[in-house]
């Protein structure tokens, strides 16, 4: 069975490093400052591990996954 | 070559004088012609002075030459976000992404002054002209001058003398012309404003209020010495490392679409801008070392790219790592603004060197010399085949 996944970007926490947006840009994008933002908080299941990346290298640790 | 008392070779690659500080002196009382105070070399130190700038300001952090606090290096929270707001829309993605194809022609234009010679001082040739063209250009200032300009920025980052009190002499006298240089240019923008920085930066309002002129220079004066000399010592080390390791190098040349994450990892493993400073706000400690308040804090950003308390393979320069959270570009709220532009230059340095220039390395004899602090490699003599 496919597990569920959230994302969530803390925007106090993001200092614009825009290491989420450059390698999942399918889960994650840039705001017109250069800070990130989230797609979609839903994740289907073929983006998991875009998102596991994106949330991974980011520098100040923004990003939450929530896997149910 | 530079030799301290105890026979240490200071020119050569770091990274082992950084396990060494980590294992034996992780907190260390410093005295050198930047600061006199304390380094840090654990990446959880590293990471706890970056993140907290309520206690550790970045006012006075640097002496490099200026009259006034930089702006927004120097400017602390909540002041600092009204500027970045101003400037990060300036320097983001969006924005940088407009210059890639000029600068790809420009670096290819560096490429072809030197490859028919099969030789060329990539310091020089290429790593110092690219950034300070790109940035010129993009700030409002005479490309053609690109000369005078690096000599008055090795007048701050390097300057031609013994000692501390020599440095901060030499360095006031070339920051009062570089507030010159910049004076004029503000001049000539009020009278024909464009599209570049300066004359924006003119035009720009922060709360309402528009940016005085002290405010264009304090911003300026921040960005001339960040964008002449921060990407020629990445470049620098970059090429360095892979002129002298050919299986990653020939990985770039088939590989392009490796380079990206071979940047990331070597922007950690050489980590240009090896440290920042920091001045402490309040009495505090770090790794159970009291710290003052007024006390300097130097911190050591390619120790904490480094530390195998924090990475797993730290030693290991793996072009494949998954999780590479390096802080090259700092962290906290003074990531570098400059960062977007700097990866973009990169990138965009490599992809066409190695699609240029497919097989290159050191000039038999030459060891590559790195500079403290900012790692250019001046003698970065390559050779290829013709």
């Amino acid at each position: 069975m496919t597990q569920s996944m959230r994302v969530q970007l803390d925007r106090e926490r993001c200092q614009g490093h825009g290491r989420c947006y450059v390698l999942a840009p399918a889960v994650f994008e840039s705001d017109d400052d250069g800070y990130g933002l989230v797609v979609s908080a839903d994740v289907p299941p073929e983006l998991h591990e875009a998102a596991r990346k994106g949330a991974g290298n980011c520098p100040e640790d923004a990003i939450t996954i929530i896997e149910s | 070559m530079s030799d301290t008392d105890d026979g240490i070779d200071l020119t050569g690659p770091p990274q082992e004088m950084y396990k060494f500080l980590r294992d034996h002196m992780p907190v260390m009382a410093v005295e050198h012609e930047m600061m006199t105070g304390t380094s840090v070399t654990l990446h959880a130190d590293v990471t706890t002075v970056l993140q907290n700038a309520d206690i550790f300001s970045s006012l006075g952090a640097a002496e490099i030459g200026q009259v006034r606090p930089l702006i927004p290096l120097e400017i602390d929270p909540p002041e600092h976000s009204k500027y970045r707001k101003l400037l990060d829309p300036l320097c983001a993605p969006r924005r940088v992404a407009l210059l890639e194809s000029s600068t790809r022609a420009l670096v290819n234009d560096l490429i072809d002054a030197v490859i028919d010679d099969g030789a060329c001082n990539f310091h020089t040739s290429v790593a110092e002209p690219l950034p300070s063209q790109v940035f010129l250009t993009m700030f409002g200032l005479p490309v053609e001058r690109t000369p005078e300009f690096i000599e008055l920025k090795d007048g701050i980052i390097r300057p031609p003398v013994e000692n501390f009190d020599e440095a901060t002499e030499f360095r006031n006298m070339t920051g009062q012309k570089i507030y010159a240089v910049l004076q004029e240019a503000i001049e000539e923008k009020k009278a024909n404003p464009t599209d570049d920085f300066i004359s924006q930066f003119l035009d720009a309002e922060v709360d309402g209020h528009r940016l005085s002129e002290n405010d264009v220079l304090d911003i300026g004066y921040l960005f001339f010495l960040a964008g002449l000399d921060t990407v020629t010592a990445s470049l620098d080390c970059m090429l360095a490392y892979l002129a002298q390791n050919p299986t990653e190098q020939k990985r770039l040349v088939d590989s392009p679409d490796d380079i990206p994450a071979a940047m990331e990892e070597l922007l950690r493993w050489e980590s240009p801008v090896a440290g920042v400073i920091r001045v402490a706000t309040q009495d505090t400690e770090l790794s159970g070392c009291p710290i003052q308040a007024g006390d300097k804090v130097s911190v050591n950003l390619g120790s904490a790219n480094t530390d195998e308390r924090f990475w797993t393979d730290a030693d290991k320069v793996d072009f494949d790592r998954e999780i590479n959270k390096h802080i090259a570009f700092g962290g906290g709220v003074h990531r570098c603004l400059g960062s977007h532009l700097a990866r973009m230059e990169l990138r965009v340095g490599l992809e066409e060197w190695h699609k240029r220039v497919p097989s290159y390395e050191l000039k038999p004899g030459i060891t590559p010399e790195y500079t403290m602090g900012l790692r250019s490699v001046d003698n970065l003599e390559l050779v290829w085949r013709t």
